[in-house]
């Protein structure tokens, strides 16, 4: 063998070698009994997906598609021998009456026959034919060469001058209405609590239209037509709670409240650059400050008050608007409260001290059950009214989430420009050099914390009255990661990005309801994967894109949005610089 | 503002100690019944101590909070349950005695090497193509990592509780006075000792230690005095993980069970320790992880608060240490040059 064979043998070997792992671990999980039949076909296009992923990014088999083919044929034949061999052994213990459940909690006989497309009995007798592991082998194999064909394939496109696609860029524009006129073809709002495919794919639409709305209005020029677009973008927006029926609001309703949320944590982390891990703590305050004023009676303590000084105890104190400035203040003096202390602190250890606050706060409502009755939670919280309406159903609560977000955002966008604002960005990048020209350094940390904690009680507030009963499981850490997820996600100081990520963090894993236990592994290796590849974010901020961008280099996949940006040294040189 | 915090830190102190005098010390718990307190929480504060020292370890080379690590021990701890569970299946734990400390070595040993691979992949996967990333990349993709984890090892061995069997040798324990003292106790603490004392040495006498050294205060400048550098930090991966595949195994056996999200307070505890000894300070860690297993354990009774609120306790000594002396208590003697 000459030697690009040889290292295009030990290149397959490799790669061979970690889609074999990919595969052991998708079986240990469970996957193939899910996908049922089609297990087989589905993993060889993972594995051939893989493949090419891997195989482009080798550039020293460029142009030799014979040692490319080579590559590709070795790896797949390795991982399918090698898997056929591995199910072969499970399916032995299991035919042996092993019970390898013990250890393996999903090598249970539907998920290996699903491998074979057999039935589970046929695996148990041990009358399986050898066609089934020829067909791991096979498919396997073909993955590689598929693989093989898609790298050469890529290649020789990319060679070719493309047609220029500057005469239909007006078609984004048009595409969020396509999707709300796919909504609209797709059924009336009859009442359905999902589950049924043609809902699930009308909530996926109508998530994709807002997302790919965002998108226009972004991409939309400056002029007459731009306001055109954002009129007719808004009105579709309104006009989407009618559409949706009770199931699909109240999935579009938790990702406005969570982008509320989001938007808050963006002053925070995405403006300020302080990183807080702990911000469930805001969103608890506001969600449990409207329980105690609207449900005063499931708390021990209040009803014991209240009697004292001789209220009625059975109803709520205040109506939603009138608690609304309350939740305010008291969500911001927590964020002021909690702030004071950690004034001095910078980077990971803010991080390390807010998750710990997030974590007391939780502890203390979970135990102090003579004010918060504890994990029995707070009952029977009441909806907003208005006029003797109540607005407690999915699609009011989509609107008001709506209007809530809106006006957040506009109010990010207002100070991302003011003198605060960019006193925030100055002391992002560096607290020192940002003293020494003049900014409060006090001052402007305590309003980061206090104005993203402001907008956090008021999306906990619409939580505890969409949800009517709160509890403290609701306020564990994961809301503050799923918060800073969906804020680094969409991309940190973004405020479109915002609500891309809430989209993609709170909604899709609502459309991937039949996945359910898949959720949180998708959506942690979504994680690490987008840290890797797109650091700055599915929407970028900017500024923040720059910023990522001269620090990760090649790595980063760079938006072409920021190329067309005028070369700012200063900033770049102050973001290269280690905090 | 300086010498306000100070005060301010002088006044918790004396609060502190007025409501350990007036609350605690009026209970009249019997002397016996706080020793036993210190030798439960010097036995937690061991195993605290194996697991901090890997935060302090990547923490003072790469600066940054390794958040998967807790659950890197969660790995350890199961590798050495089904070590455990082998072992059984060969009968080991019913031969003599010699048979059975063997035993339990080796299941010690496989919760190291599980954690090792665990740490060595996370490394490769989730750590080395963020570095030089801003600070905030590498932090998000290890909570990333952790979460992936978790919910991995719940998926692929299930929701159910894993119960570590203690061996007869080991079960039980002896009276001194009125004092229970439980052979596990004993076992774990001396275990944790020994690990703690050859990282130490590998730290401060071997080459690969010396090395290590180089890297915590200047990559560049050590890579430049032919140090490779990658692999210096996959070592410290190995010994970071090791110790804390050890301490997942020695918690098997002091909380009888692991699952899948048991990784995760033991490692947030284990973080408080590192910090307060001061981060990227390896007797620092020692020292802050024994002194917080000791807060935990005779915290509750001594400040006469439920036991429930012990978790409380321990992220309120965090907040506190962060606020007052963010330098932890011996400070940070590797990465000094970067604070």
């Amino acid at each position: 063998m000459n030697r690009i064979g040889m290292l295009a043998a030990r290149h397959g070997l490799r790669t061979g070698a970690l889609a074999f792992v990919l595969l052991t671990y998708l079986t240990l999980i469970g996957l193939p009994g899910r996908l049922a039949d089609l297990a087989m076909p589905v993993l060889a296009g993972v594995v051939a997906i893989f493949f090419w992923l891997v195989l482009r990014r080798s550039p020293q088999l460029g142009g030799i598609y014979g040692s490319l083919g080579g590559t590709a044929l070795w790896a797949g034949l390795l991982a399918g021998g090698f898997y056929a061999v591995l199910t072969a052994f499970f399916v032995g213990l299991l035919a042996n009456g092993v019970r390898v459940q013990l250890v393996f909690d999903k090598i249970v006989p539907q998920n290996l026959a699903a491998l074979y497309a057999v039935m589970p009995g046929v695996l148990l007798s041990g009358e399986l034919s050898p066609v089934g592991w020829l067909r791991q082998v096979g498919l396997l194999g073909l993955a590689g060469v598929v693989a093989a064909l898609l790298v050469a394939g890529e290649r020789r496109l990319r060679r070719r001058q493309l047609p220029s696609l500057a005469a239909l860029r007006w078609l984004p524009l048009l595409l969020p209405f396509v999707l709300l006129a796919a909504v609209i073809g797709l059924g009336s709002p009859a009442v359905t609590f999902g589950g049924n495919n043609q809902g699930t794919i009308r909530l996926l639409l109508a998530m994709l239209a807002v997302g790919s709305g965002i998108f226009a209005a972004r991409a939309a020029r400056p002029g007459g037509g731009r306001r055109v677009l954002w009129a007719l973008l808004a009105a579709a927006l309104v006009g989407l709670p009618f559409l949706l029926d009770q199931f699909q609001n109240s999935v579009m309703g938790i990702v406005f409240i969570f982008v509320m949320m989001g938007l808050g944590l963006n002053i925070v982390v995405g403006f300020a650059g302080l990183l807080d891990l702990g911000y469930v703590a805001f969103f608890s305050i506001g969600a449990y400050v409207y329980a105690f004023l609207a449900a005063p009676f499931s708390s021990p303590w209040l009803i014991a008050q209240l009697q004292g000084w001789g209220l009625p105890v059975s109803g709520p104190l205040v109506s939603f608007w009138l608690a609304l400035p309350l939740t305010m203040v008291v969500a911001g003096l927590g964020g002021v409260l909690l702030g004071v202390p950690v004034l001095r602190l910078r980077g990971d250890y803010l991080a390390i001290v807010t998750l710990g606050f997030g974590e007391i706060i939780r502890l203390f409502m979970l135990n102090l059950s003579e004010l918060t009755n504890g994990p029995r939670g707070l009952l029977n919280i009441a909806p907003p009214t208005v006029g003797g309406y109540s607005l407690g159903n999915p699609r009011d609560i989509f609107l008001l989430a709506l209007a809530g977000a809106a006006l957040i955002a506009l109010v990010a966008n207002r100070m991302d420009g003011s003198r605060l604002g960019r006193a925030w960005v100055a002391m992002r990048e560096d607290e020192d050099v940002a003293q020494a020209t003049g900014i409060h350094l006090v001052y402007t940390k305590l309003m980061a914390f206090a104005i993203g904690a402001l907008f956090a009680g008021l999306a906990g507030q619409l939580y505890a009255a969409r949800q009517t009963n709160i509890f403290p499981e609701n306020f564990s850490l994961f809301v503050s990661i799923d918060a800073l997820s969906l804020v680094i996600v969409g991309g940190m100081g973004s405020i479109p990005g915002v609500v891309l990520g809430a989209l993609a963090l709170k909604g899709l894993p609502e459309v991937l309801r039949g996945v359910d236990e898949y959720r949180i592994i998708t959506f942690a290796a979504l994680l690490v994967i987008m840290m890797i590849v797109r650091p700055q974010g599915i929407l970028p901020s900017l500024r923040r894109g720059r910023e990522l961008q001269e620090q990760g280099g090649s790595r980063a996949d760079q938006p072409s949005v920021l190329e067309a940006l005028p070369d700012s040294a200063g900033e770049s040189s102050l973001a290269k610089k280690e905090r | 503002m300086r010498w306000l915090v100070r005060l301010l830190g002088v006044v918790v102190l004396l609060l502190l100690a007025w409501r350990v005098a007036a609350v605690g010390l009026a209970e009249g718990y019997p002397a016996s019944f706080w020793i036993s307190q210190t030798l439960n929480g010097l036995v937690l504060g061991g195993v605290y101590a194996l697991i901090a020292l890997g935060y302090t370890l990547v923490y003072g080379i790469l600066l940054m909070i390794n958040f998967a690590h807790g659950d890197v021990m969660m790995i350890g701890g199961f590798t050495g349950f089904f070590a455990l569970q082998l072992w059984i299946g060969v009968g080991w734990l019913d031969g003599s005695a010699l048979w059975v400390v063997l035993a339990l070595v080796l299941t010690v040993v496989a919760g190291m090497l599980g954690s090792v691979l665990a740490g060595i992949t996370l490394e490769r996967v989730a750590y080395r193509p963020l570095r030089g990333a801003p600070r905030l990349v590498p932090l998000i993709s290890a909570i990333g990592a952790s979460l992936f984890l978790q919910y991995s090892v719940l998926l692929i061995f299930g929701v159910t509780p894993r119960a570590y069997t203690r061996p007869a040798l080991i079960e039980g324990g002896f009276r001194a006075g009125d004092v229970f003292v439980p052979y596990t106790g004993i076992i774990i603490f001396i275990v944790s000792l020994v690990l703690m004392l050859a990282l130490y040495l590998i730290v401060q006498r071997s080459k690969l230690g010396r090395a290590m050294r180089a890297v915590a205060e200047d990559k560049s400048t050590a890579a430049l005095m032919g140090i490779n550098v990658d692999q210096v930090i996959v070592f410290t991966f190995i010994l970071g993980s090791a110790l804390a595949g050890a301490g997942g195994v020695l918690l098997g056996f002091h909380n009888t069970v692991v699952k899948f999200n048991s990784g995760f307070i033991p490692g947030l505890k284990a973080f408080t320790a590192a910090v307060l000894g001061g981060i990227g300070n390896i007797p620092g860690a020692m020292v802050g992880a024994l002194l917080l297993g000791l807060i935990e354990a005779l915290g509750p009774s001594a400040l006469g608060i439920p036991t429930e609120y012990k978790d409380i306790i321990a992220f309120s000594v965090l907040v506190l240490i962060l606020i007052f002396r963010p330098s932890g208590l011996l400070g940070e003697v590797l990465s000094e040059k970067k604070a």
